[in-house]
């Protein structure tokens, strides 16, 4: 027989793992779009690789992300430098706006996103991955989950497309979702870092401390994350 | 025309809330914004009732501000199809507006910086403590690695100004990191202390480093306790500049006391 706590970390991981996917469909469409005939020669010529329509995918009913796009490698042999063909909704405003961070080297607000986890690792595993909470510092100054996966042209890592979801969208839309009151569980990502917790003795964007038991923490599939149902759940309601 | 993104160039466009004395003002936010390098040379102004319209002042306190900057050789005018307002990045200007500034200023404006600086950086440290990930512990160092290497004042702000708004990042927190990019700003038009003595710099660098040890010890009373005491010296060798500059200026020995 199963525990409650199993069934509750089933029911809680399987929504998790829906939400992500729904987000990962929109970074699919992007992927598609940017790989057209047409506009993959962007990448090689520098040329603006999405078309026009692709932003209006955040105009999407239930759309979850506010900033969607596309984060170019840059290849300096080529002469083609850093670049972003990023687009996002503002908070309380339904017009898109074009991201256009401080890409020069020089400046204080200098937006180095080669070193970011979510161009990084994307590009190093060749897999998509999800990076957060975190503050987009000196780019949407936002706080975010990144959702993003690799380009590759003929083999070749071109940059990754991407998806941000606000953190607190993200919490609020999985919480609504659950309907009847979750146990006290927390979703972890793959730093122990805290993403989501109806546990408020543990914030969001707290690292677990080390030493915390974490044991019968499962993985939500399709994700870096894991989550933690607390034991005793049901009798505790 | 990029100036309107990225956060830290968002706060330079910020509206203006400083109350009288704005064509002022926006010569300091501009100055400041130069220093730092959010304007590059040879970049670009928006249009005047842009930047107005974003400064929320006066076209008529912009064009006293224009005309300001341009006397001061920070801004370059060109009329015509391609004209427009061009930034001028001048070190020995931006360090004659520095120490302007901080003759106009009292000792109690400078605790008064000193004291949301050190409020709001040691919380960061704090929290940065528990919360910053070895990644972002590791960035932290290599951003205090490059401001020990940087060769000119303006490289050693910009590398000041990324550190303690990463600082402020690592504490997850969007508030503390605006609150950090707005300081710089102000902190940004103040006199660099390396400028006037050099060796000031290891001293800063060594106050970092202290601070990143202590985060990656997990300690976070110690990495609080060390951001609040540098911040603390960093005030009072910004009230010594000023007294000393008083002193050789003669500000008391003239009209003030009689």
């Amino acid at each position: 027989m199963s525990r409650p706590a199993d069934d509750e970390a089933a029911r809680v991981g399987g929504a998790v793992a829906g939400v992500v996917e729904r987000v990962f469909a929109t970074v699919a469409a992007v992927r598609e779009a940017a790989l057209r005939p047409l506009a993959r020669e962007g990448f090689a010529t520098g040329a603006p690789v999405l078309a026009d329509d692709v932003p209006d995918l955040l105009l999407e009913r239930g759309q979850l992300a506010v900033g969607l796009g596309l984060v170019v490698a840059p290849r300096p042999e080529r002469r083609l430098p850093l670049r972003l063909e990023w687009w996002q909704l503002d908070q309380g405003d339904s017009r898109l706006r074009t991201l256009e961070p401080d890409l020069r080297p020089t400046s204080m607000g200098y937006y180095d996103y080669t070193s970011s986890a979510w161009f990084e690792v994307p590009r190093r595993t060749g897999r998509r991955h999800v990076v957060g909470p975190y503050v987009d510092v000196h780019g949407t100054g936002r706080y975010l989950l990144t959702l993003t996966e690799p380009v590759e042209v003929d083999g070749e890592f071109v940059g990754v497309v991407g998806a941000d979801v606000p953190v607190r969208r993200f919490e609020t839309h999985l919480l609504h979702g659950l309907g009847r009151p979750p146990a006290p569980f927390l979703l972890l990502n793959d730093e122990d870092r805290v993403v989501l917790s109806t546990d408020p003795r543990r914030l969001v964007g707290e690292l677990l401390p080390p030493g915390t038991p974490a044991s019968g923490a499962v993985e939500v599939p399709g994700t870096p994350w894991r989550l933690l149902v607390a034991e005793g759940a049901d009798a505790a309601r | 025309m990029q100036l309107l993104s990225g956060d830290a160039r968002r706060a330079v466009f910020a509206p203006l809330d400083d109350g009288a004395l704005r064509s002022e003002a926006v010569v300091r936010r501009v100055g400041s914004a130069i220093a730092l390098g959010l304007l590059g040379d040879g970049e670009q102004l928006p249009t005047e009732t842009d930047l107005a319209t974003m400064l929320n002042v006066s076209t008529m306190t912009l064009r006293e501000a224009l005309a300001e900057l341009r006397k001061l050789g920070l801004v370059a005018t060109r009329r015509g199809r391609g004209g427009g307002s061009f930034v001028q990045a001048r070190d020995d200007v931006l360090a004659e507006l520095a120490e302007e500034r901080l003759s106009e200023l009292g000792t109690t404006d400078l605790r008064e910086l000193g004291d949301i600086h050190g409020a709001v950086a040691s919380a960061a440290a704090r929290l940065a403590a528990s919360r910053a990930s070895r990644t972002e512990i590791a960035r932290l160092r290599d951003i205090v690695d490059r401001l020990a290497r940087s060769g000119s004042v303006t490289e050693q702000r910009r590398a000041e100004g990324r550190y303690y708004i990463e600082l402020a990042a690592c504490a997850q927190s969007v508030r503390l990191t605006m609150q950090e990019m707005d300081l710089h700003l102000e902190l940004g038009q103040l006199p660099w202390p390396p400028a006037h003595a050099p060796e000031l710099l290891d001293t800063i660098v060594a106050g970092h480093r202290a601070v990143v040890d202590a985060i990656d010890a997990r300690d976070p009373a110690r990495a609080r306790a060390l951001t609040e005491q540098h911040i603390e010296t960093r005030t009072l060798w910004s009230i010594e500049l000023l007294l000393g500059s008083m002193e050789a200026g003669g500000a008391f020995g003239g009209r003030e006391v009689s």
